[in-house]
Order: structure tokens, then C-alpha cells, then sequence
């Protein structure tokens, strides 16, 4: 252990309280989020990245008019929402610097948990490879197949779990544990 | 570290909210083809000549080269028709349905969808009677409610109102140069 949460100054340990708090919340909402819009399921994931079916009809000699009747049904039909190339190059440069700053600092906190090096080493690894695998998924989902959209899924509930299991540890370490002399 | 904050506002600022429904389609619907009973979707698949043309007049391409028309009928009477136009704009896109009469007038517009971040300016430009503004245009006409707006609302709501007009501006293209009764 580099240093022990237990030990900590108590302000030191209100500080981590209230970043866990505060990222736990944003992991709420964003949670929340996913649920709007892409979904927790992998054919929601597809459908949101994969990019539509390629076919590029050519377009005709002449404008060409073709009339069918709707019904009302079909304009209330929920629309996909979905993420394009551009869009996913945006969300991936603005989303994995901040999961990074995001992973070191709860990487930190590992580093004060009287965790086995392995046990250590295997958390910061889980911490990073999650967003590494949540884009990862997003990727290879438009690029690859649909069917890596379950690797976006593991992404996403790795980066959860993760979160909780050092959140769990560290506020445990901090207000219910004793510090050995 | 003032690289670091600068590079953390720079992505705050790229970064596109999601999309949200100000007004569902089968509301729009009902809305701006008012006492129909059936509807039809015409679909004209352009030629690469006519896309280009529509391009060049509106900065506009349908999606997949396809522009739809949404026509309404009370028995055998014509209601109108119906047009949904999607404008990008760097804050996230908006959707503006543009109805028209039978006469071939504007009857109205409503904006459906814009982005959670774009979605209070349009609240305010709607709510300073923006869609007022382009009731009774013909097809040639150019749209010009971010000029009505300016000096009564704020800037995002006129930077908004001129992205509303643009997609006005495409919906009246559209309707001049493609739809016949």
C-alpha cells in the first residue's frame, strides 16, 4: 500500500467522500441517459451504432414520384436515435479523456486500499479496459459487426461495477475501518 | 494546467446534447393538416440533377436522396401537405415541420425537435411568435424570423430563429420546384 485511506486526514477522506459521491451521481445519470437513447440491451446498442444497411441506391435518370398511403401509426413509430461517424469521433474524443481522469483518480484510491498487488493491479486494469470497451464496442459495432455491441454493454456495466467496488472498499477503508499502528 | 482547462472548455463546447421531442409528429400532424382523414407519403427520389439543384439553392440533400411530402385528404378534398426538414446546426440538429395549404401557402410551422441544449432558445423564439412570422408565405418567398426577432429576444433565440428560418427556407424550396397538387 503507497498510503492508507484509513490513516488519511479527515479532510483528505471528506475530499474522496464527496468525489465518489459526486461521480456516483453522474454515473447515475448517466446510466439514465444510455437508457434514452441507445438502451441497455445489444439490438438497442446496434440499432443507435451501426451504421445502416450500405445499399447507396443510385439515384435516377429522372425524378421519380412514388405515392403510398401512411397512417397515423406510423408517424407516431419511436424514432432511433442514432449515432453517426462524426458524432462517435466527437463523443469519443470528449468522453474517453474525461473516463481516463476518471479511472486515475479512482486508481488512486486503489493504490490506498490494503488490497493484494494483484487484487491492486487487476481493479486499475478493470478501471481503464471498461472504457476501453465501452468505445471499443461502439466501434467495432458500426465498423465490424453489430454483434460487438454486447462489448459496448460489458463496457458499460464493467466501468459500474468497477466504480462500485471501489467506492465500496474506500468508504469502508475510510469511516468504518481502524488503522493498524 | 491552463492547457488542461482550456482543452476541457473547447470539448464542453463541441459537445452535442441529445435530441429532444418538443412536439410529437402525429401532433404536428394533426396540427398542420388539420380535419384529414387519410394520409399518403409522397416520396420523390431525386436524380442526381434535381439534388444537386436543391443543394445549390438551400444548402440542403434529403436524406438518402429522398425528399417525402405528407399529404392530407378529408374524403376526396385536399388538405395540404406536410414536410419535415432537418437542419444541422454545430449546437446539434433541429426539425422543423412546415405545413402548407392546398393553395400551396404556408399554414404553418412547428419546430419538433432540437437538442437539450438548443431546446430553451427555441422555447423563447416560439414563444415571441417566431412560426407566426412565416404563416401565408408562398413558396418563393424568404423566410425572415430571425430578423423579426432581433432586438426582442436574446441572440441564441435569433441564432436559432435564422437555423428555424433556414429550414423553412428548404421546406419552401422543396415545395416550389417538387410538389404537385
Amino acid at each position: 500500500m503507497l498510503f492508507d485511506l484509513c490513516g488519511a486526514d479527515v479532510r483528505i477522506k471528506w475530499l474522496v467522500t464527496c468525489l465518489l459521491a459526486t461521480l456516483g451521481l453522474s454515473y447515475v445519470f448517466g446510466a439514465l441517459m444510455v437508457s434514452l437513447y441507445a438502451g441497455f440491451t445489444p439490438n438497442g446498442i446496434a440499432a443507435t451504432y451501426a451504421a445502416p444497411e450500405m445499399s447507396m441506391p443510385m439515384p435516377p435518370d429522372t425524378s421519380v414520384v412514388v405515392e403510398r398511403p401512411m397512417y397515423m401509426a406510423e408517424f407516431a413509430k419511436p424514432e432511433v436515435h442514432t449515432v453517426d461517424t462524426s458524432l462517435l469521433v466527437q463523443d469519443t474524443h470528449v468522453h474517453l479523456p474525461m473516463y481516463g481522469i476518471i479511472a486515475a483518480s479512482l486508481s488512486v484510491l486503489v493504490a490506498g486500499l490494503p488490497l493484494r498487488r494483484g487484487w491492486a493491479l487487476g481493479l486499475i486494469t478493470l478501471l481503464f479496459a471498461a472504457p476501453w470497451l465501452d468505445f471499443a464496442g461502439m466501434w467495432l459495432t458500426k465498423f465490424a459487426s453489430p454483434r460487438f455491441a454486447s462489448v459496448t454493454l460489458i463496457g458499460g456495466w464493467a466501468m459500474g461495477a468497477g466504480y462500485l467496488v471501489v467506492a465500496a472498499l474506500a468508504i469502508k477503508r475510510m469511516w468504518f475501518s481502524h488503522a493498524r499502528s | 494546467m491552463n492547457l488542461f482547462v482550456r482543452a476541457a472548455a473547447i470539448a464542453v463546447v463541441l459537445h452535442i446534447t441529445p435530441v429532444v421531442v418538443l412536439v410529437k409528429r402525429t401532433d404536428a400532424v394533426q396540427a398542420l393538416l388539420p380535419g384529414a382523414d387519410a394520409y399518403f407519403a409522397r416520396e420523390v427520389h431525386l436524380s442526381a440533377t434535381d439534388a444537386h439543384r436543391l443543394h445549390e439553392e438551400v444548402d440542403w440533400s434529403p436524406e438518402d436522396g429522398v425528399l417525402t411530402f405528407y399529404l392530407g385528404k378529408a374524403g376526396p378534398a385536399a388538405v395540404g401537405a406536410l414536410v419535415f426538414v432537418r437542419v444541422d446546426t454545430p449546437h446539434g440538429p433541429i426539425e422543423v415541420a412546415v405545413g402548407f395549404t392546398s393553395q400551396g401557402t404556408v399554414r404553418g410551422v412547428i419546430v419538433t425537435k432540437a437538442t437539450v441544449e438548443t431546446k430553451p432558445w427555441v422555447l423563447e423564439a416560439v414563444h415571441l411568435g417566431l412560426t407566426d412570422h412565416y404563416r401565408q408565405l408562398k413558396p418563393s418567398a424568404t423566410p425572415g424570423g430571425a430578423a423579426a426577432l432581433t432586438g426582442q429576444a436574446g441572440s441564441l433565440a435569433v441564432y436559432v430563429a435564422g437555423e428555424v428560418d433556414k429550414g423553412v427556407a428548404r421546406a419552401l424550396a422543396a415545395y416550389a420546384a417538387f410538389y404537385r397538387p
